[in-house]
């Protein structure tokens, strides 16, 4: 029965249960939660240098404000918490920790020295205020260039060379097959450092329980589980006696599926104080201390045939951990996932890479959304448009010379990742055919239009997806677990509740979860509520980051849907005295095969298996009518999919005009349509960001120059284009329910696509495109430089 | 962050570099200052306030004269300390040029912004700095055209 598809709400345009609160503003967030009276509130002071030891701090201004309650260094908090590591098992790793407030050294700015506890929040400010720190500024090193280039400063006493991870894999023979080649091509590029600006910044509420020693903690994250697991560690509390729930999330994108000092702090200092602690973060700690991304500088080179085809590739990916690995996907996760996916879509034999990551004095970085693919995928996607242009090729025509066939799947890629399952060459040709590809290459310089430059840019992609345990564990992370859970609750009145481990930050799960249970149980859509995201509530898994939740959670919800199937027909085939093989189940009714009028409702059965009715049930059956499932999916999924932009710029500003927008996209199994178009169009505005705008940046001093969003440029309506979708559905094999990832490919698909129409748009020109964000006034510099 | 520029006193070098090395009368032409006290020589100890933007804090820190060459130049190094606003530190080479009775400031500063004051007041720093040194200096020659006009 499992993996059967039943006819049903899989695949419809279901509109979003969550939507009718939150468009009422009825959203319940973080800052929402009715905090107790005698609550208090947290103040950090934050470190003004990048790199600096603690020489005093002087808390007895702050101490003698009206309602300051306390102000603790990082040595008092060093009582309360033990540092935090996210222990990656990996060769090539050197373990670091992280304290929860700085103690004898500060290692960024915004880094915290200090916390002031006081009445309300605005008390709290103006202490924060009043606290002197003493600082012993030290040689600061903030840019990734200057790191590789040797000479840093040392950041921590136990990272030589600041080297925290480093890694090499190359295949047999690999020199000899990269040498068989004359044409080589070979680009660096450089992306830029990016924040993922959730709607709402961090927060979180620490309730220590009344009469027990128990600890109630509110907190805007996606993964509540994890954070109660590490808490618990930290601060050496029982796991048991810890409740984390997440209220609404108001976006995450990976920045939330960190756990951060804040939340120890809380913690911590509500079980010392016994009283409830609350902190919101605004927007510039938000910038300053939610983890960054990107800042990567990659290096790719193609041996290639004359006919464009890759025989062998090498890739150097050099990532910027910030000053601490951060929990729980630590350092590693970039620079592994930008050397493991770059083949991608592509049928490459030959492969080498090298993968590093330096510590610096910024921010720590993390897995916002996409994690290192639109990195990698630029890099491989900007080599073959310059293979193109080396070989006097059409840029489409590379691709679909190198592009993995049908016929080759399923298909084992150079690093023995299995792709069960893809829509690769079909997925280009699509787009390429909405997209009016050779159309478009006919006329692009047809029009003498003297005042533009028009540019049409392609991205074919992976997306690593649902990776279960075995896909954590290649990559060292042992803090992630890698199943995911679902307990299905069939109440007295015949309604089903489904817990699933996951916590949705606005992706839908309360819609998409019920639509699975329904189908693969046969109830009624109306009568399942999903509940998630408390964990004395919901069964522990490993919450919802990496595209994860349908794959992981909804395979989970599949098998839960099967076992508590099994005992409905039982007790259906008890009651219809039929063979309980002989039961099926559709509409929140039981009946025999063939036979819609032998017939008994879920309530019945539920009545029945809570002894509520006359009946009660045979001997040796168990009462109630819950069940539990575990499923730890596939190593990963690998949906697919490719982007197409057209772009027009401005020669005299130098300004990107998109033009035109498409997407072709295959993650198997479509739940949801408007719900996956939802996460392709979210990710492709983000994507068009880190492409065009976003940066954060550090001067050589460590200092953090836009902290605001006045200064952090976003994409607004007035930048995005209409983005048109399209899908191929080639369900998974391996994942229950056919399911692959969709969370990430907008972004993904987007940043390569966008980058690589602006370089198609300059190539003419001599103008080489290899560095984010491509601002007006970076493209004017580049325009002039070549002589524009 | 460097500015850099001159300006034409109507007063002899010897009169201008007493001017600006004297605390009482120095107090008077920076913008903002709150306390100027000399601690030793060429050193002195100030507390000023400035405002960049959305931000207002009170800098204290210390100023010191290096390299001094009376009357015709030096380098000045400071540092303040603005708390939570943040800190900012630099130094300027000053030149002095004496004319047929006025003087020419010729200077070039460097100055470096952390904290607060960096992360929201970066895009208008330069700005703020610039108008800071232009009343400086309006400050000083006014002093000097109202010695003039009491002459």
């Amino acid at each position: 029965m499992i993996g059967s598809n039943h006819p049903g709400s899989i695949g419809k345009h279901i509109p979003r249960r969550e939507d009718k609160n939150l468009l009422q503003g009825r959203g319940r967030f973080i800052d929402d939660v009715p905090e107790p009276r005698n609550t208090l509130f947290l103040g950090f002071v934050m470190s003004p240098y990048a790199h600096a030891r603690i020489l005093e701090i002087n808390a007895s201004a702050a101490l003698e404000l009206d309602g300051v309650v306390d102000v603790l260094s990082g040595s008092d908090m060093a009582a309360l918490a033990s540092p935090i590591s996210a222990k990656i098992e990996i060769e090539g790793y050197r373990e670091n920790a992280r304290p929860v407030l700085a103690a004898d050294k500060v290692r960024f700015v915004g880094e915290h020295v200090a916390v002031v506890v006081a009445a309300d929040p605005y008390i709290a400010q103006d202490a924060v205020d009043l606290v002197e720190v003493k600082y012993d500024p030290l040689p600061v090193s903030a840019l990734l260039d200057e790191v590789v280039s040797g000479n840093a400063p040392l950041i921590h006493d136990d990272i030589p060379d600041n080297l925290i991870f480093e890694s090499r894999f190359a295949t047999d023979g690999f020199d000899e097959a990269f040498a068989s080649e004359q044409v080589v091509v070979r680009e660096t590029f450089r992306t830029g450092r990016v924040a993922g600006v959730p709607l709402e910044p961090r927060g979180c509420l620490a309730i220590p329980g009344q009469a027990a020693d128990t600890l109630e903690f509110y907190t805007s994250t996606q993964i509540p589980h994890l954070v109660r697991t590490a808490l618990a560690q930290v601060l050496s509390f029982p796991e048991s006696s810890i409740r984390v729930v997440t209220p609404d999330v108001g976006g995450g994108f990976g920045t939330k599926a960190q756990f951060y000092t804040e939340e120890i702090a809380a913690a911590a200092i509500a079980l010392k104080l016994q009283r409830p602690i609350k902190w919101i973060g605004d927007r510039r700690e938000d910038l300053l201390t939610s983890i960054h991304a990107r800042d990567h500088i990659f290096t790719v080179e193609a041996a290639v045939s004359k006919d464009g085809r890759i025989n062998a590739l090498r890739s150097d990916m050099i990532t910027n951990a910030g000053a601490y690995s951060s929990y729980p996907f630590g350092c590693t996760l970039e620079p592994t996932g930008g050397v493991r996916m770059i083949v991608g879509p592509y049928d490459i034999r030959n492969y080498s890479y090298r993968a590093r990551s330096y510590v610096t004095n910024t921010c720590p970085s993390g897995a916002y959304r996409g994690v290192a693919q639109p990195t990698c995928f630029l890099a491989i996607e900007g080599l073959m448009d310059r293979i193109a242009r080396t070989l006097d090729l059409d840029p489409a025509e590379v691709r679909l010379r190198n592009v993995i066939k049908p016929e080759q799947i399923p298909y084992t890629n150079v690093l023995g990742i299995k792709y069960d399952s893809g829509s690769h060459e079909a997925c280009l040709l699509r787009a390429m055919e909405r997209a009016g590809y050779q159309e478009f290459r006919r006329t692009q310089y047809a029009e003498k239009d003297t005042d533009s430059l028009l540019g049409i840019g392609i991205c074919c992609f992976t997306e690593v997806s649902g990776a279960g345990s075995v896909g954590w564990r290649v990559r060292g992370l042992t803090r992630v677990p890698g199943f995911d859970t679902a307990t299905v609750k069939v109440e007295p009145s015949g309604k089903v509740t489904l817990h699933t481990s996951q916590a949705t930050a606005g992706q839908g799960h309360l819609t998409t979860f019920a639509q699975i249970l329904s189908d693969y149980l046969g109830v009624a859509f109306d009568d399942v509520v999903v509940d998630e995201g408390d964990t004395s509530s919901s069964p522990y898994g490993t919450n919802t980051f990496a595209s994860r939740s349908a794959v992981a959670a909804g395979g989970a919800v599949i098998q839960a849907a099967e076992k508590i199937g099994d005992k409905i027909r039982s007790i259906a085939g008890f009651l219809l005295n039929a063979d309980p093989k002989d039961i099926e189940l559709a509409d929140s009714k039981a009946n025999v095969v063939g036979h819609t009028d032998r017939c008994v409702s879920f309530q019945d059965i539920a009545q029945t298996a809570y002894s509520m009715a006359g009946i009660a049930l045979p001997q040796g059956m168990e009462y109630g009518l819950h069940a539990t499932a575990f499923y730890d999916p596939p190593p990963a999924t690998w949906p697919n999919g490719v982007h197409i932009a057209t772009v027009r710029i401005d020669r005299r500003t130098a300004k990107v005009q998109m033009l035109n927008y498409f997407v072709v996209h295959d993650c198997g199994t479509v739940i949801n349509p408007m719900i996956v178009d939802g996460q392709v169009q979210g990710g492709t505005v983000q994507g068009l960001g880190e492409a065009l705008m976003e940066q954060i940046v550090y001067d050589q001093d460590g200092q953090l120059l836009n902290a605001n969003l006045l200064d952090y440029q976003l994409p607004t309506s007035m930048d995005v284009p209409d983005i048109s979708i399209d899908h191929i559905s080639t369900p998974s094999v391996d994942a229950l329910g056919g399911f692959k990832g969709v969370g990430e490919g907008g972004v993904i698909g987007a940043v390569p696509a966008i980058v690589n129409a602006v370089a198609d748009a300059l190539a003419p020109l001599g103008v080489n495109v290899n560095r984010l964000p491509l601002r007006p006034s970076d493209l004017m510099r580049a325009m002039r430089n070549a002589g524009v | 962050m460097i500015i850099a520029g001159e300006r034409r006193v109507p007063a002899s070098r010897q009169a201008v570099w007493h001017a600006v090395t004297d605390p009482d009368v120095l107090r008077g032409f920076i913008p903002g200052c709150q306390e100027l006290t000399q601690t030793e020589p060429y050193q002195y100890d100030a507390v000023v306030q400035v405002k960049v933007g959305p931000l207002k804090a009170n800098f204290s820190g210390r100023v010191r004269l290096t390299q001094v060459d009376a009357p015709q130049g030096c380098r000045i190094e400071g540092e303040g300390q603005g708390g939570a606003a943040g800190f900012a530190s630099g130094a300027a080479d000053l030149e002095l040029d004496e004319g047929s009775g006025d003087t020419v400031i010729r200077y070039a500063a460097e100055a470096k912004i952390g904290g607060k004051l960096a992360q929201i007041g970066s895009r208008i720093v330069t700005g703020v700095a610039e108008k800071l040194t232009q009343t400086f200096l309006d400050n000083l020659v006014n002093h000097f055209e109202q010695d003039e006009r009491a002459a």
